[in-house]
């Protein structure tokens, strides 16, 4: 009875995967997938900083086109004003305003 | 491949990503060799400087029931659209004060509102998974309600933050906690494109905020919970065009700069953050010291950039409502503070299109709108 109990003992490697392990080897397949996707693109991504400029680079050009906009909220600006910018002041100002309650 | 094979490969993949992702930081720290605030002052800028009374209260808009979570305005100027925890969609004339519209939502649990570009429709989306889109014109039913006239479904998890295409009525983003964000026909209710999901250069969290670039409107940058915004072109959905990193916290709130090539992130690190799109370089942080204990230290919620962007305004869950230079990195003005301030967090802002007022979302169940109203000086 021994004898035949170890032979219909499976050896282990040889027997079918329980569904439990197929799942578990699907999903790390999946994450290496993933992952090697990932390397792929952080590779172009140091690849393209080689040709990448310095932040200071840019900035003179930024600097001078952000001051160049007219901006209707800072105390000091460039031109055209707009006489709308002022609406907000004209007229009745009901500052609580409609007061009805949604319900 | 045996399980114990693939189990190395993996180990041996996550160390090569993380040896490239430590040389790509080290890569670009060499090239951030300033500042926009170090080299604005080495040229000589001075912060802008506001009176008590420059940005002043102006409206206050009262009708919600409950906490206001977002708002849009319309591109034609005077128009808002308001979404709060009392299961409503307000719309407003904001120069006037009064109410046009009040919807009454199915779901109540809404998260994010936003006006089509022609005013006469409105999104809204939330715990339901699904954005649905509301015709201002149309005839109500029996209950006084407009009903909806179309749902978009097809998000596996919450929809956090939705935008209209500008200038295209039938295309609007959503951003949501499956980890995507969709490209919707809004005629047929049918995806146009996934960002994110299954390819591997999407979010690895919940997606927060979209803001689409208004200069180039294929390109559209996203905030998420895995503390990165990402870069994408609608017209090639397989992978982000650019990763910024940065934030040590959820990115909570995204918003192009007027330019259309930088943008602005807000976070739960209560710092802000301008990038550049096309260089990836992360030209600014902005952070302020905050009073109380490190437990206490308050999430950047929303945030949105004055017409020039030379302002950015911040709101916080604490209240504050901080106006920074943009150029200098200064908090120049405190709207938390002012004469009429909200009374609780601040949980949504936005610029009216002309950019002349701001308006502001509270928990407190207001919205409140902020405009210039002191002496300007025009050069």
């Amino acid at each position: 009875m021994q004898a035949n109990r170890a032979e219909a003992t499976p050896v282990i490697g040889r027997s079918a995967p329980a569904p439990s392990d197929t799942k578990g080897k699907h999903r790390i397949s999946a994450e290496v997938k993933r992952l090697e996707q990932e390397s792929r693109s952080l590779e172009e991504e140091l690849q393209q900083l080689e040709k990448t400029e310095k932040l200071s680079a840019g900035l003179q050009e930024f600097l001078l086109k952000v001051e160049s906009i007219p901006d209707p909220l800072l105390p000091e600006t460039t031109g055209p004003a707009n006489t709308s910018w002022d609406r907000w002041f004209e007229g009745p100002q009901d500052t609580q305003g409609c007061r009805c309650w949604i319900l | 491949m045996s399980v114990a094979e693939l189990k190395e490969r993996h180990i041996a993949a996550t160390a090569t990503v993380n040896s490239l992702r430590e040389r790509l930081k080290q890569r670009r720290q060499l090239l951030l060799d300033t500042d926009v605030a170090a080299f604005a002052k080495s040229q000589g800028r001075s912060a802008i400087s506001f009176s008590s009374t420059d940005l002043i209260c102006c409206r206050t808009l009262q009708g919600h029931t409950g906490k206001v979570y977002s708002l849009d305005w319309t591109p034609e100027r005077n128009r808002i659209v308001s979404a709060s925890q009392d299961g409503r969609l307000i719309v407003w004339n904001a120069l006037t004060s009064q109410k046009t519209h009040a919807i009454k939502l199915q779901c109540p649990w809404v998260m994010t509102c936003a006006f089509a570009p022609n005013g006469q429709s409105v999104a809204c989306g939330g715990l339901d998974s699904a954005c649905s889109i509301f015709n201002l014109n149309s005839q109500v039913d029996r209950d006084g309600n407009i009903p909806v006239s179309r749902i978009l479904t097809g998000h596996k998890g919450y929809v956090y933050s939705c935008q209209y295409v500008p200038d295209q009525e039938t295309r609007l983003i959503t951003s949501s906690g499956d980890q995507t964000c969709v490209l919707w026909d809004v005629t047929t209710g049918q995806r146009i494109s996934v960002f994110g999901g299954e390819f591997p250069s999407g979010h690895t969290a919940d997606v927060l905020s979209v803001s689409i670039n208004s200069s180039n409107s294929n390109m559209f940058v996203s905030g998420s919970c895995d503390m990165t915004a990402r870069l994408w072109d609608t017209r090639i959905a397989s992978r982000a065009v650019g990763t910024y990193h940065g934030h040590q916290g959820d990115v909570n709130t995204v918003k192009f700069f007027p330019d259309g090539q930088r943008f602005g992130t807000g976070s739960d690190d209560s710092t802000c953050r301008l990038y550049d799109m096309r260089t990836g370089h992360q030209l600014q942080v902005y952070s302020q010291q905050h009073e109380g204990d490190d437990n206490d230290v308050p999430i950047v919620t929303s945030i949105a950039f004055s017409i020039s962007g030379r302002l950015l305004f911040a709101g916080y869950s604490s209240g504050d409502c901080y106006v920074w230079d943009t150029l200098m990195a200064e908090v120049v003005l405190n709207l938390g503070t002012s004469q009429n301030s909200h009374e609780a967090r601040i949980s949504c802002l936005g610029l009216s299109s002309d950019g002349s007022a701001l308006c502001t979302g509270s928990w407190d169940k207001n919205l409140k709108i902020w405009a210039f109203g002191g002496h300007r000086k025009v050069i």
